[in-house]
């Protein structure tokens, strides 16, 4: 493995390979326990262009990022994916966190799979297909995982435009008093 | 379905969607030929219950008890980790006595789990008698969770800033005589598990999942650590207060001196983490600093800065079955932005492709089971033999299991 | 060892069994009637365990002291709880309550709080069993 590189330098190496392709990063320290341990969270967002160039270059930082999962949400005119990995897991204190932010515009919600880099973001991307209505390019298996086949299409639940499960909603909140 | 992959000698066999192993429903597609697995296809189930779209209307305190009924045994990582993401997003600092007694419910919940699990494991290879033991302990487990919160299931100890109740001079002698029970019994249970010639054959050298296939799936919690991969939030990234205690990553080698990644070795995982967790509960005891257990204690006062506050951040903590991973937006409004869920199973159902790979049918509950998903139970398995249909229930599926122990036993 | 369990199972023909035989040692053929026959003295109920001090059980509210302040409604997770105009009183409705004890932590004037009953299992769920007011 390379040497593990300081959060500042992470960030760094992010900027000189991507430039301006990288609209923001900021790094969070947050502290726990009576130590005042740091726990380092790194949140960039990305251009798509370069996304999959920048996990590419995340994996030259390690071999096996872990992708926990991606978030999701609808902000009104873009759809925003946040890539949540970690890395430099294995030794006490090191692992840093890493949010990536991508944003799609609703015009043309596509984004390129990872799935040939990292195996394990398989269920993940599926979901987002399905729950924000977003196309995954090349995915290997191209169905739905979470909401059943014969929910109708068209109809995106974390949308919050005219697409989302808001008028499939019973109002749950009334009871029979 | 697998169209391609039909041949006159191997058939299909579906198990699911609602299967012995897991709370959130799964389908399995199985390739069977004979007895072994060739291939396999797992599709998730359609039990979404769309909590995030429920926590979109409600406010962050409303939401920790939302968040606690996501799943009935990991009751108090749910809450916690979204109460660390809202922390972090408002700028809340925790009080180091909460951090401490965070850490006590954390590992409670993890013995509660982990003996769980066992008793479980046990009943899946038929072995009914250690099923039976392993839930005595754990009632212990469940009578202190009780003692320390309240009730017994769903805790609601969770606050953001803190937690909500105390654990005072006079509860700390029901807290250790639980603890020396537990490791009074505990010897037992490891002699029976790791010793027993019952638990080896089944076990040992089935559903390897290799380390290589561990880090490109992406697996978490006692799955990944038994495949040798050191992998847990509670060293990575020391949340509450896990950075000042000593403690280190549990992998199979430490008993044993290498690390297969079977099943076997998962059960040493889940073990010795019992151990562990009890270790650390006493050094909380020992080391837990007088102080505040939150930082506001005036509700509407914390929701009203909650209201103010503006931004995204994540909560990890490590559950029994592995990192729970939430997400939260705010959006200086009175319900969140957005919400995302991650519990540890997401992570943990695509290593069943490489491990149930080459076993046999029989296999398939210990196998599914040693990833500990929420056990509920199979409702029925249909086989599809030469386009001929017929119905094989979770008996069934558990007979084969205990038939093929007794064959072995023989 | 072979047969590890062996040793234990034999311990356990000697003791006592660890379940507490609550309602009664067999289960009743009705438990409707058999409750009856408690209450009238005919049958004997085997207790249930004890709860400990802390217990989240059915909620008690004081409407005395009741200011119709409107916070347990605000931090309510399951909208359990449903206000009253007129009165400027509260009504719980126990059916939906998941007993998180938040609003008797909230209230200002401590008019609510957790008793320990918890047989709380009713085929209606707007039974007059299961509405606080």
């Amino acid at each position: 493995m390379t040497k593990q590189l300081t959060p500042e330098e992470i960030v760094k190496s992010f900027k000189d390979e991507f430039e301006t392709k990288i609209k923001y990063a900021r790094i969070e320290k947050h502290i726990a326990g009576t130590k005042k341990n740091e726990l380092i969270h790194i949140w960039m967002s990305v251009d798509r262009s370069v996304f999959k160039n920048v996990v590419k270059h995340l994996m030259t930082l390690e071999e096996y990022p872990h992708l926990a999962v991606t978030s999701g949400y609808d902000t009104g005119k873009t759809i925003e994916l946040v890539y949540h990995f970690s890395i430099y897991f294995g030794v006490r204190y090191r692992e840093i966190s890493l949010n990536i932010t991508v944003e799609l515009p609703k015009s043309n919600p596509t984004i390129e799979t990872i799935t040939d880099l990292i195996p394990g973001a398989l269920i993940t991307e599926q979901e987002k297909q399905e729950m924000l209505g977003i196309k995954v390019k090349g995915i290997p298996k191209d169905k739905r995982v979470f909401i059943s086949d014969d929910f109708p299409k068209g109809v995106y639940p974390w949308r919050k435009d005219e697409t989302g499960p808001e008028k499939m909603a019973r109002n749950l909140h009334e009871v029979k008093k | 379905m697998i169209p391609e992959a039909t041949t006159k000698t191997t058939y299909q066999l579906p198990i699911g969607p609602i299967h012995p192993a897991l709370k959130e429903p799964v389908a399995f597609e199985f390739e069977i030929d004979g007895e072994r697995i060739v291939d396999v296809n797992v599709s998730l189930g359609q039990v979404h219950r769309s909590v995030e779209w429920a926590g979109m209307r409600r406010n962050p305190i409303q939401i920790l008890y939302l968040a606690e009924r996501i799943c009935g045994i990991c009751s108090y990582c749910h809450p916690m980790a979204f109460a660390l993401a809202v922390e972090r997003v408002a700028g809340i600092e925790v009080p180091e006595r909460a951090d401490y007694l965070r850490v006590i419910q954390a590992e409670l919940e993890r013995i509660c789990s982990h003996i769980l699990w066992a008793g479980v494991a046990a009943h899946e290879i038929g072995f009914d008698s250690v099923l039976f033991l392993t839930w005595q302990m754990r009632e212990k487990a469940l009578d202190l969770t009780e003692y320390l919160t309240g009730n017994r299931v769903t805790k609601a100890i969770t606050m953001i800033g803190g937690v909500r109740r105390d654990i005072t001079k006079d509860m700390v002698p029901k807290v250790t005589e639980t603890l020396n029970y537990f490791k009074d019994n505990f010897e037992k249970l490891r002699h029976i598990f790791l010793d027993d010639k019952t638990f080896k054959m089944r076990s040992q050298g089935v559903g390897i999942l290799t380390k290589e296939d561990a880090l490109r799936l992406c697996a978490c919690g006692p799955t990944t650590r038994a495949s040798g991969v050191k992998k847990d939030v509670r060293l990575d990234q020391p949340y509450f207060a896990f950075g000042d205690l000593d403690f280190d990553y549990v992998t199979p080698d430490v008993l044993t001196g290498e690390v297969n990644g079977d099943v076997y070795d998962r059960i040493i995982v889940r073990l010795l983490e019992v151990k562990q967790s009890i270790g650390l509960i006493e050094q909380c005891l020992d080391k837990m600093p007088a102080g505040d257990i939150v930082s506001e204690p005036k509700i509407p006062k914390l929701l009203a800065t909650l209201k103010k506050a503006k931004g995204e951040g994540i909560g990890r903590m490590e559950a029994p079955r592995g990192e729970v991973f939430h997400y939260v937006k705010l959006d200086e409004n009175e319900y969140p932005y957005s919400w995302k869920v991650r519990a540890p199973t997401y992570n943990n159902i695509m290593p069943w492709i490489p491990m149930l790979r080459g076993e046999q049918i029989a296999d398939i509950p210990i196998v599914a089971a040693s990833t500990d998903p929420c056990m509920s139970c199979t409702n029925r398995v249909a086989v599809v033999d030469n386009g001929k249909k017929y119905v094989l229930d979770k008996e069934e599926l558990h007979r084969l299991s205990v038939e093929k122990t007794r064959r072995l036993m023989a | 060892m072979r047969f590890s369990m062996l040793p234990q199972v034999f311990a356990q023909m000697f003791k006592k069994p660890w379940t507490n035989k609550f309602p009664a040692k067999y289960i009743p053929r009705s438990t409707t009637k058999f409750l009856d026959d408690v209450g009238s003295g005919k049958a004997k109920l085997i207790p249930p365990i004890e709860t400990p001090e802390g217990f989240r059980g059915k909620i008690q509210y004081d409407t005395e002291k009741c200011t119709g302040c409107k916070l347990c409604i605000k931090v309510c997770p399951t909208e359990a709880i449903e206000y009253k105009e007129k009165e400027k009183k509260i009504k719980i409705y126990l059916a939906r309550c998941c007993f998180c004890a938040q609003c008797t932590d909230v209230c200002p004037v401590n008019c609510l709080s957790m008793s320990n009953e918890f047989l709380l299992a009713d085929a209606d769920k707007y039974s007059k069993d299961l509405i606080v007011e």
